[in-house]
């Protein structure tokens, strides 16, 4: 492997898990095996809940399971809701797979697949969000103009479809472009159609003509992932959850470098991944998200989740930049202790605001400080410790 | 041991034969002549039915028989091939051939030269032919003997037995496998066929003589006038051509050769030159040998030399270059040379000359010289070959057209599908005049060919694809295809290189590692010895099996932040002094009491079981103690003293029972400029005020006679202890408390026993005293469980000093921060380096293990469940926690220096990897050497930092 760096290795390396992997995976570089990155399993209570015996009485947790019930229900898209995009989807559907089998005098693109995705498909749709996944796969190169016709031609054939009496209809169709493939809305629904090319083409991307090469690939992983989730996390705990999160990176702006994939497999992790191998109950997965995400699950050099629909090990949230994975961290730590003192209310954005993250505030006389960011950019000197906890010794006293 | 020659079974019958195309197999393979040697003969024959009626099953099973013997028998074969030399062709022309196998055969007969040529005047002018019955089938009965000659022979007779009772017919037989046993065993069949012998002879010679038949009679019977060149080996037509061949240039130069003593055509020695000697003549290859044997020339030397009675050597190619191969041939023998009677027509081969080959080439084969051999008929041969030949065969990859010639341990296959092949027969005649393959398509005169093809890879390839699907073609591998391999060999052998240094490397990186770990556990050994711990065991960093994983950098800070909070050697003294000086003069104040105390009550005798147990750490057995285990070594004379005391004394219960280390003087924590510790006295009974005076009043006196420093012993009711100060720097302070199990059991037993067992009014405060108690048991269960635990000790102390450091932190208490770092470094799926343990644990308090709603620490040295951080109050919790979720991603971004308070660690030398420069002068030439390190380094830091991740 001539020119190779020798740095590959470093903490940014593919991950592998276990120690003993070390000369296996050291390739032909001659690197001092010190360099080896052996991730940091960090800790997770629940897979060593032995070694934490309850040492005080366990508190109620009613309250918190009734709250999150609640809180899903209100999550949930009503039935209308479902069924509006429910029609939309199916219509779309309809007419991408006649173009499908029937190209007719459409020449623009040729389509080789179609595929739902997405929340829809998976069952975690949040309510007011009537937005529907897509994956239409081409055969042809995916130029913008091509997706353009595709998109108006889906519209024509839409509208065709339809009765003129607008009763049972779609409604006002509309469709825009988008960078990853146009969007069709009737009044109460939007399908959007995420366009990608099969794998073959990928290569012959040209950045001026086609669509991003990135984003199609990333419809392709949605695929993957649409087919991952429909296989392992079908039950409706991992769901409920999975819509609890949602709501949170909606709510909690810290939150928002989770990816949709990344709370798929988080809900997972926390409900299936136990020593008992059952699924936990709903209050104490949620809880456990917070403390993993607060245990630096997500962390730099921690082994976090390993994506299963790519090859090799790819730590899912390496994805995110440094800072979003503390900005992750520390709002996941404020948020725990905050759960901790009973502000389950406030996380759950039943009442108050999302200030609680980024603001101090106070829980039955305790004083909670929000946590802040440890990344830095630069290697500068920093502060001591001690002035972060002098700090808190002040709002303590305020 | 035999070797059937196993001919086609298509041989037409009886009138058919001299014409019959005779397939040869030699079904026993060298392995199968094994096979055949196996103790019970019998076999033997079988071997021969199964070849008989199935050919291509026999010589699978030969296959395998091999196997199995090659593994038992440490038997040498001979590996042996047949070719028959007389005409060109001669080989092939005998029909299909015989196919053989490197026959593996050892024959006592080979051996000398003698034997051949009375072997050979008796083949020549007889056609071995023996032609029992007219069966339709033809063996050609190789015999070999092997190992056992004797039992070689039984096999023979079997199969001679057999053979004539199933009515086959012995026809080809092989002179070359001339044997003493074969003599024999023709002797045998000569005078068993003896009737037929003539018959035989009639019926094949017309064949043999028709066309250009070698051997026979006649041809010999008319001399001819020679002029023969010695040198040249070559026969002139007359004088006249005589005198100017040696005048000629060519003759000329081989005179001067041989003078020297060289073979005149062994000027280049190749590894696989084959010599003809009798023609002088080297050959680069088998095939090239066979085809000069098969050649005019050679036949013509042959004939000549035939004529003129000269001693034929050996037809076996002598392979050059082969160290073994002077010794070797003169082991080996002249093999009666050759079966070369070659009809026009395939047909029976006489005989005449059998040219068998030894493998010369291979080292392994080990030839025993074979006179013995020939001496008895009836004596074992031992034979050795060390490793089965199979290996060279199986390397080999040429499959076709090695003919018979396999010297070079080309691997030779048996022809398959001549069931396939027509013969197309001249209808007026009745003589084959063509074959037609109908696997291939294709056609052939020449019965040579015919062979060649049926065992060429084409045909082989066909008849894999549409008869016998299992049939193993060897693929030929293309030139590319060679190339590849050879360039596969290369890089594996540069890949084991690679691996090898690469082990090096890890090997001094882990050297070095170890080291370093051995250095810091000296020194912690050091130390301990040094404070004359007693019965514990020092902190073991050791070789904890799979921690595999070098330093990282939060190692590094981990151990250079414990490396200066560690006491010093100064400080560990001081502990050390005042800590004996305690022990040594509690004990005389044990004493003073005990004294006066037995003075009071009866007056017995004085000082009869002084025994201040000095045991650091059992708080359950303290009342028998002492005795068992004599402690500090410093105190060891005592202990002796006391031990004698201690036997007479049936003992009224002393009331100060024994001293014992607790807290962090006991596990070890004690920290830089942290040296306060703690003993534990304990007492027969409930502790009391009075009591503890007693023992501050007695405790100066008794520490100035054992110590000349001075120390202050002040009183410190409240706390039940007594706390035991130094006057010089460093300042150290040794509190002693006084407690009693008994305090416990009164607790335990509630507050109406402890009401009723009459309290003394002064004593001491209860929960001080239980609080010392615990102290014990904490002390014992640390070197139970953290003492051992790998990064535990480390992680505690630098937790310890975190505590001290960071106000948030001092709320935690000692023993709830030592069950925390246990819980939280036994947890862990793989023992943890210590900058891993340490942000695991900060992990564990993130994920508010503390908090309010967490599980809490539950303590196990309490009876009833209990949190041992109860005392925290929730702001102090949250506060800790949330400092612990800052200090875990200072870690994991690389900030571990401001968690443990001190500056960032450099990035240590070895850790910019040697092998970059080296690395990168080869593979990027342009990049100048001079800024190689430096860049590196900071490219490195940069990515680094890029690439924490």
């Amino acid at each position: 492997m001539p020119g190779g760096r020798p740095f590959r290795r470093g903490r940014g390396g593919p991950m592998i898990r276990g120690g003993m992997m070390r000369g296996g995976m050291m390739g032909f570089k001659p690197m001092p095996p010190f360099r080896t990155f052996i991730p940091h399993i960090p800790f997770d209570i629940t897979q060593c809940e032995t070694n934490f015996p309850q040492a005080r009485p366990v508190s109620e947790e009613k309250a918190l399971s009734d709250a999150l019930l609640k809180r899903n229900g209100d999550l949930t898209p009503s039935t209308n809701e479902q069924a509006s995009v429910l029609n939309l989807v199916s219509k779309i559907n309809t007419v991408l797979d006649s173009l499908t089998i029937t190209p007719g005098n459409f020449d623009a693109a040729q389509i080789e697949e179609v595929r739902q995705v997405g929340s829809f498909k998976k069952g975690t749709m949040m309510s007011g969000n009537n937005v529907a996944d897509i994956v239409v796969m081409l055969k042809t190169l995916p130029t913008k103009e091509a997706v353009t016709a595709l998109g108006n031609k889906v519209v024509d054939d839409l509208r065709a479809s339809e009765p003129r009496d607008g009763k049972h209809g779609t409604g006002v169709v509309t469709m825009l472009t988008s960078e990853t493939g146009f969007e069709i809305s009737s009044s109460e629904a939007t399908v959007r159609c995420l366009i990608t090319t099969i794998p073959p083409n990928l290569k012959k991307l040209d950045p001026d003509l086609h669509l991003d090469g990135k984003i199609m690939n990333g419809h392709l992983a949605a695929i993957r992932h649409a087919r991952w989730f429909e296989e392992n996390a079908s039950h409706s705990s991992i769901k409920v959850l999975n819509r609890l999160l949602q709501d949170l990176k909606n709510r909690f702006e810290g939150f928002s470098p989770l990816t949709f994939w990344i709370i798929d497999l988080l809900s997972h992790y926390s409900i299936m991944n136990n020593p008992a191998r059952q699924p936990l109950p709903l209050h104490t997965a949620f809880k456990r998200c917070l403390q993993i995400l607060a245990a630096g699950f997500f962390l730099p050099g921690s082994v976090g989740i390993t994506d299963p629909c790519e090859q090799g090990t790819v730590r899912v949230h390496t994805i995110m930049t440094l800072e979003q994975q503390d900005q992750v961290c520390y709002t996941a730590q404020t948020l725990l202790r905050v759960l901790s003192h009973g502000g389950f209310k406030q996380i759950l954005g039943m009442e108050g605001n999302a200030t609680i993250a980024t603001e101090m505030s106070v829980w039955e006389g305790v004083v909670v400080t929000p946590s802040d960011k440890a990344y830095e950019k630069l290697e500068k000197p920093v502060e001591e410790e001690e002035d972060e906890d002098e700090d808190e010794m002040e709002t303590e006293m305020k | 041991m035999a070797h059937y020659v196993y001919p086609a079974n298509n041989a037409p019958s009886v009138p058919g034969y001299p014409t019959a195309m005779q397939t040869a197999f030699v079904a026993a393979t060298p392995q199968a002549a094994a096979y055949a040697t196996a103790p019970r003969p019998g076999q033997a024959y079988e071997a021969y039915q199964t070849q008989h009626t199935a050919p291509q099953y026999a010589y699978a099973r030969a296959q395998v028989a091999v196997t199995s013997n090659f593994s038992i028998q440490p038997t040498t074969y001979e590996q042996k091939t047949y070719y028959q030399p007389a005409q060109a062709a001669a080989t092939y022309s005998t029909g299909d051939a015989q196919y053989q196998q490197q026959t593996v055969v050892v024959k006592p007969s080979y051996t000398t030269g003698t034997t051949y040529t009375a072997q050979r005047q008796a083949t020549v002018p007889k056609v071995q032919t023996v032609q029992v019955t007219s069966a339709p089938t033809n063996y050609v009965y190789t015999t070999g003997a092997s190992s056992q000659a004797v039992s070689s022979y039984q096999p023979a007779t079997t199969y001679q037995s057999a053979t004539t009772a199933s009515t086959t017919t012995y026809s080809g037989y092989d002179a070359a496998l001339y044997s003493a046993a074969t003599s024999y065993y023709q002797q045998q069949q000569a005078a068993k066929a003896t009737g037929t012998w003539s018959t035989i002879k009639k019926a094949t010679m017309p064949t043999i003589g028709g066309k250009n038949g070698v051997a026979s009679k006649p041809k010999i019977s008319k001399p001819p006038q020679l002029h023969y060149c010695d040198v040249c080996k070559i026969s002139c037509a007359g004088p006249q051509t005589y005198r100017e061949h040696l005048e000629g240039q060519k003759h000329k130069k081989k005179e001067a050769a041989a003078k020297v003593g060289t073979p005149s055509s062994s000027g280049r020695s190749g590894q696989n030159q084959l010599r003809c000697e009798l023609c002088d003549v080297t050959c680069t290859g088998t095939d090239a040998y066979a085809a000069h044997v098969r050649g005019a020339k050679h036949q013509k030397v042959l004939k000549l030399h035939t004529k003129l009675g000269k001693p034929i050597p050996s037809s076996d190619p002598v392979v050059v270059g082969a160290q073994k191969a002077s010794s070797v041939s003169s082991v080996a023998v002249s093999k009666p040379a050759v079966a070369p009677v070659k009809a026009p027509v395939p047909t029976v081969s006489a005989p005449t000359s059998v040219a068998a080959k030894k493998v010369l080439a291979t080292p392994k084969i080990t030839f025993v010289g074979g006179n013995q051999l020939k001496t008895t008929g009836a004596k074992m041969e031992e034979v050795k070959i060390t490793p089965p030949p199979v290996t060279s065969q199986t390397s080999m990859d040429s499959d076709d057209d090695d003919g018979p010639l396999n010297i070079l341990g080309e691997k030779d296959v048996a022809p398959v599908g001549h069931e396939y092949i027509e013969e197309i027969k001249n209808d007026a005649t009745g003589k084959i005049i063509s074959f037609n393959c109908k696997l291939c398509e294709c056609k052939f005169n020449d019965p040579n060919a015919k062979d060649m093809h049926m065992k060429g890879r084409r045909h082989r390839l066909q008849y894999k694809k549409k008869v016998d699907p299992s049939l193993q073609v060897e693929i030929k591998p293309s030139i590319r295809v060679r190339k590849i391999q050879e360039e596969k060999l290369r890089r594996q052998a540069a890949k084991e290189e690679f691996w090898r240094r690469k082990e090096q490397e890890q090997r001094m990186e882990e050297e070095y590692y170890w080291e370093e770990r051995r250095r810091y556990q000296e020194m912690e050994m050091y130390e301990w010895h040094r404070m004359g711990r007693p019965g514990m065991p020092p902190p073991r960093f050791g070789p904890a099996p799979g921690i595999r994983k070098p330093d990282s950098s939060d190692d590094r800070h981990v151990m250079a932040k414990h490396a200066s909070i560690y006491p010093n050697e100064e400080e560990l003294q001081h502990v050390q002094n005042i800590v004996s000086a305690c022990e040594k003069g509690l004990k005389l104040v044990s004493d003073h009491i005990a004294e006066s105390d037995a003075k009071a009550k009866q007056g017995i005798e004085v000082k009869k079981d002084v025994k201040v147990p000095v045991k650091p750490v059992t708080p359950a057995k303290d009342t028998k103690v002492a005795a068992a285990t004599p402690a500090v070594p410093a105190k060891k004379d005592e202990d002796h003293k006391e031990g004698k005391k201690e036997d007479d004394s049936a003992a009224p219960p002393r009331v100060l029972k024994g001293v014992m280390r607790v807290g962090v003087l006991a596990k070890g924590l004690l920290l830089h400029g942290d040296l306060n510790v703690h003993l534990v006295v304990l007492c027969s009974e409930k502790p009391t005020r009075t009591l503890l005076e007693r023992v501050a009043d007695g405790l100066p006196k008794q520490l100035a006679t054992c110590t000349e420093e001075k120390y202050d012993v002040k009183r410190c009711v409240e706390e039940a202890a007594i706390v035991v100060t130094n006057s010089s720097e460093p300042h150290v302070s040794c509190t002693i408390t006084l407690t009693s199990p008994i305090m416990r059991e009164s607790a335990e037993g509630g507050e109406s026993s402890a009401v009723t067992v009459k309290d003394p009014p002064d004593v001491l405060d209860r929960h001080k005293c239980l609080d010392a108690l615990a102290a014990l048991r904490h002390a014992k269960w640390f070197q139970a469980r953290a003492n051992g635990l790998q990064s535990c000790v480390i992680v505690i102390r630098i937790l310890r000093d975190l505590c001290q450091r960071v106000p948030t932190w001092t709320p935690l208490n000692e023993w709830a921060m030592e069950l925390l770092v246990e819980k939280c470094v036994s947890s862990a799926p793989a023992p943890l380096s210590p900058g891993d343990a340490l942000r695991r644990l900060f992990e564990c308090i993130a994920s508010g293990v503390l908090l309010p709603g967490g599980p809490g620490l539950l303590d196990p040295c309490e009876k009833d469940p209990m949190d041992a951080a109860a005392g925290l109050s929730n702001q102090e919790r949250e506060d800790i926690t949330a400092s612990a979720q800052h200090a875990l991603r200072l870690i994991a971004y690389r900030q571990i220096h401001k968690v443990l308070g001190m500056d960032a660690l450099p990035v240590p030398r070895f850790s910019r990897r040697p092998f970059n420069s080296r690395k990168r002068r080869r593979t990027d030439s342009a990049q100048a050497d001079g800024d190689g390190e430096g860049t590196a380094a900071e490219k490195k830091d940069k990515k680094e930092d890029e690439s924490m991740n």
